[in-house]
C-alpha cells in the first residue's frame, strides 16, 4: 500500500489542479439589476454583444430575464438556457401571455389599446381559421364554409362576429387522407401553429414573426421582406396537399413582392405592406373572425378616396391619441396636435398619411422612410364607378407592366 | 551527487505532489476567503455641501436618477424612474419624458401623459449636522 502512495499523492494533485482549471475557465459573472426587477441577473456575462431589443425595452430597465425567462444566476450555459421560455423565441404564442403580458405590458385592457396579445390570439394570422374551413368543405369534412376550428382553441365571449369560440383543429378526426396531409404540410407557417425545427424558423411565431426584424431587435417599421418570409414563400399545391417552395431569384421590388402572379400599382408594391394594412387587419381586431376577407377591408379608395367621396380624415386632438404612441415608436413624422391624418372606414388611424394644406396628402415609409405625395381621386380625370373598388378595377388602369 | 535509492525517489515524488496539492488547497482556500460578493445596491447619495444648491435650484442626478430641489421651504427629491416600466426620464422644457413608452411628468412630478399612472416618487432628504445634502432611494 505505501507503494502506491506516491502514485495517490500525484492523483489527488491532478483533480486538484484539474479543479483548479475547471473553475479557473468559468467566466468572471457581470452583473446587471433590472430597474424593473431589481434582481440580479448574469446573462450579459456572456451576451452583451446583443444589440438592444428596442428603445422601448431597454436591457437596464428590463434585463433579459423578464422576457426571456432562463436560470438568471447560472454561468453554465445548459444551466442558464434550461429554463427558458419558448427557446429563441420568447414570443411564441405558446408563451407570450408570460413573456410579453402584463397589464402594463402588452395584455393591458382594449380600452388602452394594450390588448395585444389577446387580439392576436384570435387574429386569423393565428386561428387560420378561414383556411382550415375551405379545405374541410372542399374535401368534405364539413357541409358549410363556416370556422370551426383553429390550429389552436380559442374563445371569446365577447366576440361581435358571432363566433365565440373555435375549437383546435385536429386532423385526425377526419377520415379524408387530403385532410391529414394537410394537417401535417400546412399548419405550420401560423403565427399559433408550433414553429418547424431549426434556427431558420425559430421566429416566425408569435409576435416575433412580424416584429423580429433583425437579429434581437423587435421593431414596428416592419419591412415587406418580413410579412414575404410567410406570405410569399411560395404557394400550396392543393393537388398533393403540400407547399411548394418559391424557386425564382427576383431582383425587383416589383418581382419580390407578394404573389408573382398578382398585378400591383406603383403604390402596392412601392410601399410596405404596414403602410396601408392597419393594426386591426394584421393582428386582429380582438373578435374571432371566419376568414382573412372578414378583416381585411383596406382599400385603394382608403387613401385616394373614390370620384364621389374624399378619404375619410381625423383632426388629432387629444394628446393621448393612439397616433402619438405609435409615431412614437416609429418616429418617422412629427405629428402634432391639430394635423389631419387619414382614417379607416373602421376609424382605424392611418398615422403615416397626413393631409396637407392644399388638400392632397404626404405619406411616410414606416420602414423606408420614402416621401411620398398623392392626391384624392375627386376631382381628376379618373372614371371609375364609385361603386366598383375592389383593387383589380383600379389595375385596369394603373398596374404596372412586369 | 549522491546516488537516490528508489524508496527515496518515490517519498520525494510523494512529498512533492502533497506540497503541490496543499498549495493547490491552500489557494483555493484563500480564494474563497478573499471572494467579495458584488456590493448591494447604493440607497444612500451623499450630495456634497448644502450651499451648493441655492434655494430655488433644481439639480437633476442623472448617475441615480433624482431630481433634487432647494425650494424656500428646503430640499425635497423626486425620483426619475418612470412609474410605468422603471426607465430613466429625461428631462425636457416642461418637465420629465419617459424614452422608452413616451410618458410625461410635469416639473412637480405629476403624469401629464401615459402610459405611466402614477406620479414620480418623492426621495428622502437629509441634510447630515456637517450641513451636507444625503439622499435616500429607500
Amino acid at each position: 500500500m505505501r507503494r502506491l502512495l506516491p502514485l495517490f499523492s500525484f492523483l489527488f494533485f491532478l483533480t486538484l489542479l484539474l479543479v483548479w482549471w475547471v473553475d479557473s475557465r468559468q467566466p468572471k459573472p457581470v452583473e446587471l439589476i433590472p430597474t424593473l426587477t431589481g434582481q440580479p441577473e448574469y446573462c450579459i456575462t456572456c451576451h452583451a454583444d446583443l444589440p438592444e431589443i428596442s428603445a422601448s425595452h431597454p436591457v437596464e430597465t428590463f434585463g433579459c430575464v423578464s422576457c426571456h425567462g432562463g436560470e438568471r444566476l447560472a454561468l453554465d450555459a445548459d444551466l442558464a438556457h434550461s429554463t427558458m421560455r419558448g427557446g429563441a423565441n420568447p414570443s411564441d404564442l405558446s408563451v407570450a401571455e408570460i413573456s410579453c403580458g402584463g397589464s402594463n405590458c402588452h395584455s393591458g385592457s382594449e380600452a388602452d389599446d394594450r390588448d395585444h396579445i389577446q387580439r392576436v390570439m384570435t387574429s386569423v394570422q393565428a386561428t387560420y381559421a378561414g383556411a382550415i374551413a375551405s379545405i374541410r368543405y372542399t374535401f368534405g369534412a364539413q357541409t358549410d364554409l363556416a370556422a370551426h376550428f383553429g390550429i389552436a382553441a380559442v374563445s371569446d365571449d365577447e366576440s361581435q362576429t358571432g363566433i365565440k369560440s373555435l375549437d383546435a383543429f385536429n386532423p385526425a378526426i377526419d377520415s379524408n387522407p387530403m385532410l391529414q396531409k394537410f394537417g401535417e404540410n400546412c399548419l405550420v407557417c401560423h403565427l399559433h401553429a408550433k414553429p418547424q425545427e431549426g434556427e431558420a424558423f425559430a421566429r416566425q411565431t408569435g409576435c416575433a414573426a412580424c416584429h423580429s426584424t433583425g437579429e434581437h431587435t423587435m421593431s414596428t417599421a416592419i419591412p415587406y421582406t418580413q410579412c414575404n418570409a410567410c406570405h410569399n414563400r411560395g404557394n400550396y399545391d392543393l393537388r398533393t396537399m403540400t407547399f411548394v417552395e418559391r424557386t425564382d431569384q427576383p431582383t425587383s421590388r416589383l418581382a419580390d413582392y407578394y404573389q408573382p402572379i398578382s398585378q400591383f400599382t406603383k403604390c402596392e408594391y412601392t410601399l410596405d405592406c404596414v403602410d396601408c394594412h392597419t393594426r386591426d387587419e394584421t393582428m386582429g381586431d380582438g373578435d374571432i373572425h371566419a376568414n382573412q376577407a372578414s378583416i381585411q377591408y383596406v382599400q385603394c379608395k382608403t387613401c385616394h378616396g373614390t370620384l364621389t367621396e374624399l378619404p375619410l380624415t381625423k383632426t388629432l386632438t387629444d394628446p393621448n391619441d393612439i397616433v402619438f404612441r405609435m409615431a412614437f415608436l416609429n418616429p418617422i413624422m412629427d405629428l402634432k396636435l391639430g394635423d389631419t391624418i387619414i382614417v379607416t372606414e373602421q376609424g382605424e388611424p392611418l398615422w403615416n398619411a397626413r393631409q396637407l394644406p392644399d388638400g392632397t396628402f404626404e405619406m411616410v415609409g414606416k420602414a423606408t422612410k420614402q416621401y411620398f405625395t398623392f392626391r384624392p381621386v375627386m376631382g381628376t380625370a379618373c372614371e371609375q364607378n364609385p361603386d366598383q373598388q375592389e383593387s383589380n378595377y383600379c389595375h385596369e388602369c394603373h398596374a404596372v407592366e412586369k | 551527487m549522491t546516488n537516490l535509492s528508489r524508496r527515496d525517489f518515490l517519498k520525494l515524488v510523494r512529498d512533492g505532489f502533497l506540497v503541490l496539492s496543499g498549495a493547490l488547497a491552500l489557494g483555493g482556500v484563500l480564494r474563497f476567503l478573499d471572494f467579495q460578493p458584488n456590493p448591494a445596491q447604493k440607497t444612500q447619495f451623499d450630495l456634497g455641501s448644502a450651499t451648493n444648491y441655492p434655494i430655488g435650484s433644481r439639480t437633476a442626478l442623472s448617475e441615480i436618477p433624482a431630481l433634487l430641489i432647494h425650494a424656500e421651504s428646503g430640499f425635497s427629491a423626486l425620483s426619475l424612474v418612470c412609474t410605468h416600466l422603471g426607465c430613466n426620464l429625461g428631462e425636457d422644457e416642461s418637465g420629465f419624458a419617459c424614452p422608452c413608452h413616451s410618458s410625461h411628468f410635469d416639473a412637480e412630478g405629476k403624469v401629464t401623459h401615459g402610459p405611466a399612472a402614477k406620479p414620480l416618487s418623492p426621495l428622502r432628504i437629509e441634510i447630515s449636522e456637517d450641513n451636507r445634502v444625503i439622499l435616500h432611494t429607500s
